[in-house]
């Protein structure tokens, strides 16, 4: 519900020079900040022109001209045209969605089994222990994550290659290395660290859900089991919806970073996502194509709109719930 | 995302026995608990152990022979602690820029009715679904003269819309009649802001500020980008080692080289993971809270 503003009572009369002169404090405070919102984030935004534009070599961010035709496609939308055209394009879109669609089904409904979970649990000491556990791994650093990963997985010497080895005797795999295992310790290390916190917004909302349901329920007979998929799942959906939306609008920037680092020469096949791509051709790379990888931002970007306003219009056609 | 206020505490009831749901539940948190703790102690045990305790596979979750060669290592390896400086820097420097910047933006942003405010929240809103990408924003700092700059870490981050919104959300959460009172007093905005609302608001600036921290503090691709390699923060660092990049020591046999290198990796794994684990016990019991009350409202 919205506050009344403060002093009303001449509030239809007032005149913009009296508001401001009421208010001004508020549009000083937020003056500083503003500005800087509007250039680090909105000038990019517009600094998305470039993937239309030529680039000089230590020009500024929005290009000397506009980009010439390459091949087929009208004339400003040459940088388009040339990773469209390329099948090593197609081959990090695909992998982006592959990993993304696989984790999001994957590590979507952990967080909420777990949150469910943990809320049965009915030694509060113990409940409180598991939860101080699990948030430790979302404040190490990915390069942690990646660096304890490299140590376990050691071919030498890491103490789960040698476990695995010992108990199914497949010997002592590369699995950094390998190609097949990429998707895999993406997943399991995203799972590890971000399952108990992002359960801290899932039971915020069953803890939010009135006892009385519990009650009447337990009267007519109902047992926990029940009481979970008839009362806690129903109730807390609509923050299950909000989730599942803002998870599908990130499918196409997935974790950039942990890849980067994951990445090695040998599994570039499956590693190489966009994010990698455009990093590859552009600050990665001795001789940088700003405008392509601003291309490739700029349609990664249009599509991550496009899914999150679909994923929106979905759920609330179907639960009612959405973000805006 | 809209979560109910109203808490009204966990289900008090009193469950009936259920053996399979609570073998489930039991496992379950036995897995969790497993998973989050048996890698530190194994990279802990590491970091502890002799090089040739290490190479016969002897090390797993406890030091065998134990030795501080490791430490002592990256204690003489004298860019550890210029990393360590300017990660101290960023993070210090970073959080408190961020802090000022999302205080002084969202407390006006929290005046519903103030006119502007809801198309300031709009662009806020929208700006977390699209943005310019990597190369803009590359080339934004690039024109602005920041590479190469520590400015180029602590500047462009500091508002960051998921924490100004839980900032936002919490300062509507505070009455109005404290604000009302302290104007019939003669109290300006900033003098309200100053002496009554951030005193009031250590949960939420708790938890925004422990965001902002952990943020900066395992930061490495900005650094890796804007920075020149004597500005590199110790996560770049151990980034380095990790892929070879950076050796500490290259001294010893090929074998005892290489299994000591592991316990330095280790070793430097514990060092730059500490301190924000050693924070975050303290912090925690607003962060739970400050996560949900700020929780997005679209």
């Amino acid at each position: 519900m919205r506050k009344k503003e403060p002093i009303s009572p001449y509030a239809n009369k007032i005149t913009v020079r009296h508001y401001l002169g009421r208010y001004w404090q508020f549009y000083a405070m937020m003056l500083i900040p503003l500005c800087y919102f509007l250039l680090f984030k909105y000038v990019p935004m517009f600094g998305n022109i470039l993937a239309f534009r030529h680039y000089k070599p230590l020009g500024g961010p929005y290009g000397d001209r506009w980009a010439s035709g390459y091949k087929v496609w009208p004339a400003p939308f040459r940088y388009f045209e040339q990773f469209l055209l390329k099948p090593e394009f197609w081959t990090a879109f695909k992998n982006t969605l592959i990993i993304s669609v696989e984790n999001l089904i994957i590590n979507f409904p952990f967080p909420i089994i777990f949150a469910i979970l943990l809320n049965e649990l009915r030694n509060l000491k113990l409940k409180k222990f598991v939860q101080t556990v699990s948030y430790v791994p979302r404040f190490v650093s990915t390069v942690v994550v990646v660096s304890i990963l490299s140590e376990l997985l050691s071919p030498t010497m890491g103490i789960l290659t040698r476990l695995i080895d010992q108990v199914f005797g497949v010997g002592r795999i590369y699995y950094m290395n390998e190609p097949q295992y990429f998707r895999m310790l993406y997943i399991v290390t995203d799972m590890w660290q971000f399952t108990g916190w992002t359960a801290i917004i899932y039971l915020a909302a069953i803890t939010g859900i009135s006892s009385d349901m519990f009650e009447a329920a337990r009267i007519d007979g109902a047992t926990r089991f029940q009481q979970i998929i008839y009362i806690t799942i129903p109730t807390i959906l609509p923050t299950i919806m909000v989730m599942f939306i803002l998870n599908v609008g990130h499918l196409l920037s997935l974790g950039f970073e942990k890849v980067l680092l994951m990445q090695t020469s040998t599994n570039m096949a499956v590693s190489d996502i966009i994010d990698t791509y455009v990093y590859r051709y552009t600050l990665g790379s001795s001789s940088p194509q700003y405008s392509l990888g601003a291309a490739i931002g700029l349609f990664n970007g249009i599509i991550g709109l496009i899914l999150v306003s679909s994923a929106n219009f979905a759920s609330r056609r179907l639960t009612g719930n959405s973000i805006y | 995302m809209s979560v109910n206020e109203n808490v009204k505490g966990s289900p008090s009831h009193i469950r009936e026995h259920n053996p399979i749901l609570n073998t489930v539940i039991f496992i379950v948190m036995a897995v969790v608990v497993i998973a989050c703790t048996i890698p530190f102690l194994y990279i802990i045990a590491m970091s502890f152990s002799s090089p040739a305790a290490i190479t016969n596979n002897r090390v797993s979750l406890w030091p065998v022979d134990f030795t501080l060669e490791a430490y002592k290592s990256i204690y003489e390896y004298p860019h550890f602690f210029r990393a360590y400086g300017y990660t101290f820097l960023f993070t210090f420097g970073g959080t408190a820029i961020a802090l000022v910047m999302m205080i002084l933006f969202a407390y006006p942003l929290s005046k519903d009715w103030l006119a502007g405010q809801s198309i300031v929240m709009k662009l806020v809103i929208f700006s977390m679904f699209f943005s310019g990408g990597l190369i803009p924003n590359y080339l934004l700092i690039n024109s602005l003269h920041l590479v190469g700059t520590i400015w180029a870490i602590l500047i462009p981050y500091a508002v960051n819309q998921f924490n100004l919104i839980i900032l936002i959300n919490f300062f509507k959460s505070l009455p109005n009649e404290l604000e009302e009172a302290a104007i019939i007093d003669g109290l300006s905005y900033f003098g309200i802001l100053v002496r009554i609302i951030l005193p009031l608001s250590g949960a939420a600036l708790a938890t925004v500020g422990l965001y902002t921290a952990v943020f900066f503090w395992n930061n490495w691709f900005a650094p890796l980008i804007y920075l020149k390699s004597s500005q590199y923060p110790v996560m770049l660092l151990l980034r380095n080692i990790v892929n070879g990049r950076t050796m500490i020591v290259d001294n010893g046999g090929m074998g005892e080289k290489s299994s000591l290198s592991i316990s330095i990796k280790s070793a430097v794994i514990i060092l730059s993971s500490l301190p924000i684990i050693l924070l975050y016990p303290f912090l925690q019991k607003y962060f739970v809270k400050g996560m949900t009350v700020g929780a997005v409202k679209g």
